[in-house]
């Protein structure tokens, strides 16, 4: 099974970037096997296409605008997030997430699994540094994807 | 009088707001608003200068490879480094692969929607697209089944009601004029383009290292070491997939992009008389081809008044006039005072008031060239390069004119913008095989330097590094005080286009392209949104939020 962790945002931003800070833990303190692909994807949008169509299951981690507190992470499945699910979302940027599923459906390529994490930002300050709040949420969330993909057959070392 | 707010535009990079005037269907008065603030810059302060480009690179989502490119120059300007033959090569095909990338992903996915109905495309009858296809174009991609299978995948997901990606189209809209059998052609296309732009992502990767945000740049060169026999360097077998990969892309940009762009300007031909604007232009020089950037394969230019004979050629990228007369006003723009400053002084001190017609509206400073506002882009590009006379530009910008039946000066509008985008693709698609071949050549004549490795010496240094990036010329400005930076500055293409007014009351290009353009439908502003998307905008920044409660976040008002 090809997994994909998918880390998304501006590293610039402080919290926005904590997809990317995410996908930089994961590779300071685990080593991944082969079938595993660890990805910054910055703030591209449906450039990126590609990188989701070729995984069985992606794991996308990035901020999200939802009720509750700094530091909060939110789950979700596919089914969950994709368009048609939820009233019509339009993003102010490129095309969203969501747009990039449903092309792919079109396509007949979209991954079987999708699961997004989601946490909600305690700062947008210019800066190349999580809050302390949201640093202190890396390992955390790192074991539990990491439980995920060991579990689904492709096991994940310490390093 | 209607007053239209657009808020935000949607299929662009970052937060744009659009008001327009609306009299007798037609706008008569409009103000671009960029909502983002954007003060990313200040993180480079008091930072290495050898590591400015790795930052500026995460500026925006979209334009890593240029921000990086622009960055590296304008420190090895201000130190005054040579950069090898190899490293500009392989810059240069790292450049013209991303515009080839940036240019499809905008004509299929970011701007197509304006002109082509989806919906449409469901009465289109597959044999007649395939033939329709089939005249304009020899890919062997454009089939009767294939053609079918969109139309069949198409229906489903509209009986579905997910229409999902193409939820923001104005469908039914007056102003769309494609029969149903140019619209299927165009979906089908949109779906296939994403396979390209993603050649052209691994293109710059393999070069690059990683994309998004290649990791070879460095002061004085690339750290992409070059031994044909090693498996780790860049070797033959690189070479190999790289020609393979730029090849079939150069396919798909010259068989499909092209052809169609130059069908639906044919149809659409009342656009090449709307969204003119600001016809002052600037491009500067680039693909530059010695180690010292004073000779490039295409010539910049400043041209005032949209006329192209009296164009002033800008050969390299010393050019002190230029390097002195740009400068930015804040006047109507939420920083503080009203002032103007060249980049190497420029300041970023927030003053956001609200919007206010005739005050301060934006967070986007006013460029200005010689105190005039100027349009950046692929028009400039290419009308530069044609008064310079490069070959191969007049050729391309001659033949696609008579194709569709219009001259060069009525590039001067929203159509032309298109147009030139595709020409300027058809154009880097070429260059990057070009430039491999001089890298193998070059390679094979035992010149294997690919970097002049640059200490920082102390003192106080100021450079700037141009670079004409698809959406037009792209500056950073650094002035570097005993080895770290003491001020950073980047004048983006889309700030010189999403301008605001200036001191003098000047438009910016957005808004002066939209004033005599047509609205049928107030409440649908499709003809607001073909003007503004011909221009590609990218309002940097990108902040990049998932926001799952789904709520609707894109505003038309009418008042």
């Amino acid at each position: 099974m090809k997994t994909l962790i998918f880390g998304a945002g501006n590293l610039l931003l402080s919290d926005e970037g904590f997809g990317v800070h995410f996908i930089e833990y994961l590779q300071k303190h685990y080593v991944f096997p082969d079938d595993v692909t660890l990805y910054d994807g910055g703030t591209l949008g449906i450039m990126v296409c590609h990188m989701l169509e070729e995984a069985d299951q992606v794991f996308l981690v990035d901020v999200i605008e939802a009720t509750g507190e700094p530091g909060d992470i939110y789950r979700y499945e596919k089914e969950d997030f994709m368009l048609g699910k939820l009233p019509i979302k339009m993003s102010p940027h490129q095309i969203g997430i969501q747009e990039v599923l449903a092309l792919s459906e079109i396509r007949d390529r979209c991954p079987e699994k999708v699961t997004l994490f989601g946490i909600i930002p305690a700062s947008y300050e210019a800066g190349a540094e999580l809050s302390p709040l949201l640093a202190g949420k890396l390992p955390g969330l790192a074991e539990l994807v990491v439980a995920e993909i060991t579990a689904s057959g492709s096991p994940v070392e310490k390093c | 009088m209607a007053r239209i707010t657009l808020d935000p535009i949607t299929r662009i990079e970052g937060h744009l707001r659009i008001d327009a005037e609306v009299n007798g269907g037609v706008v008569t008065n409009a103000w671009s608003s960029a909502q983002m603030w954007r003060g990313i810059e200040t993180i480079l302060k008091d930072r290495p200068p050898q590591d400015a480009w790795i930052y500026a690179q995460r500026f925006c989502g979209v334009c890593t490879t240029v921000h990086a490119i622009s960055s590296i120059r304008s420190v090895e300007h201000a130190l005054k480094v040579d950069v090898p033959l190899n490293a500009q090569y392989i810059r240069n095909i790292i450049m013209a692969q991303h515009s080839v990338q940036d240019h499809i992903v905008h004509f299929y996915h970011l701007s197509a929607l304006d002109w082509v109905d989806v919906v449409s495309a469901l009465k289109a009858d597959p044999k007649k697209t395939a033939q329709l296809a089939q005249s304009i174009s020899n890919w062997p991609g454009n089939s009767e089944t294939e053609f079918k299978a969109v139309q069949q995948k198409l229906k489903s997901f509209v009986e579905t009601g997910r229409l999902g990606i193409f939820a923001s189209g104005y469908w039914g809209h007056p102003a769309m004029k494609l029969p149903p059998e140019a619209n299927l052609m165009a979906v089908a296309h949109y779906l296939k383009a994403l396979d390209y732009q993603r050649k052209a992502a691994q293109a710059i990767a393999i070069l690059g290292g990683k994309n998004p945000h290649i990791q070879n740049l460095c002061v004085g060169g690339v750290a992409t070491a070059i031994n044909m026999e090693n498996l780790a360097t860049l070797n033959m077998e690189k070479i190999a997939s790289l020609k393979t990969l730029m090849t079939e892309t150069r396919d798909f940009v010259q068989q499909v992009y092209y052809p169609d762009m130059v069908a639906i300007a044919s149809i659409y031909k009342d656009w090449f008389k709307y969204g003119r604007g600001v016809v002052n232009y600037l491009a500067v020089p680039e693909m530059p081809e010695d180690t010292k950037n004073t000779k490039f394969a295409l010539p910049g230019a400043i041209i005032n008044g949209g006329d192209i004979k009296k164009a002033r050629i800008v050969t390299n990228h010393q050019d002190l006039d230029l390097i002195a007369n740009i400068k930015e006003n804040v006047s109507h723009a939420w920083y503080e005072g009203n002032g103007t400053l060249h980049p190497w002084d420029g300041e970023t001190k927030p003053n956001y008031t609200d919007f206010q017609d005739n005050g301060k509206y934006t967070w986007c400073k006013a460029p200005r060239l010689d105190g005039k506002p100027v349009q950046v882009g692929p028009p400039a590009q290419l009308f530069a390069a044609y008064a310079g006379g490069n070959e191969k530009v007049r050729k391309l910008v001659d033949a696609s004119c008579a194709k569709i039946g219009v001259g060069v000066n009525d590039l001067h509008s929203t159509m032309g913008r298109l147009g030139a985008r595709a020409i300027r693709a058809h154009l880097m698609a070429d260059y990057s095989l070009e430039y491999l071949d001089k890298l193998v050549e070059n390679v094979g004549k035992g010149d294997k330097v690919y970097a002049n490795p640059t200490e920082i010496p102390k003192g106080e240094y100021k450079g700037v590094g141009f670079h004409e990036a698809p959406r037009g010329t792209l500056s950073h400005w650094i002035v570097i005080e005993n080895r770290k930076i003491k001020n950073y500055q980047a004048v983006v293409p889309s700030t010189w286009n999403a301008s605001p007014r200036d001191d003098k009351g000047a438009l910016g290009p957005y808004e002066a392209s939209l004033v005599g353009n047509p609205v049928a439908q107030a409440d649908k502003p499709l003809e607001v949104l073909r003007t503004i998307h011909s221009f590609d905008p990218c309002i940097a920044c990108a902040v990049h939020t998932i926001d799952p409660e789904g709520k609707e976040i894109t505003n038309v008002k009418v008042m």
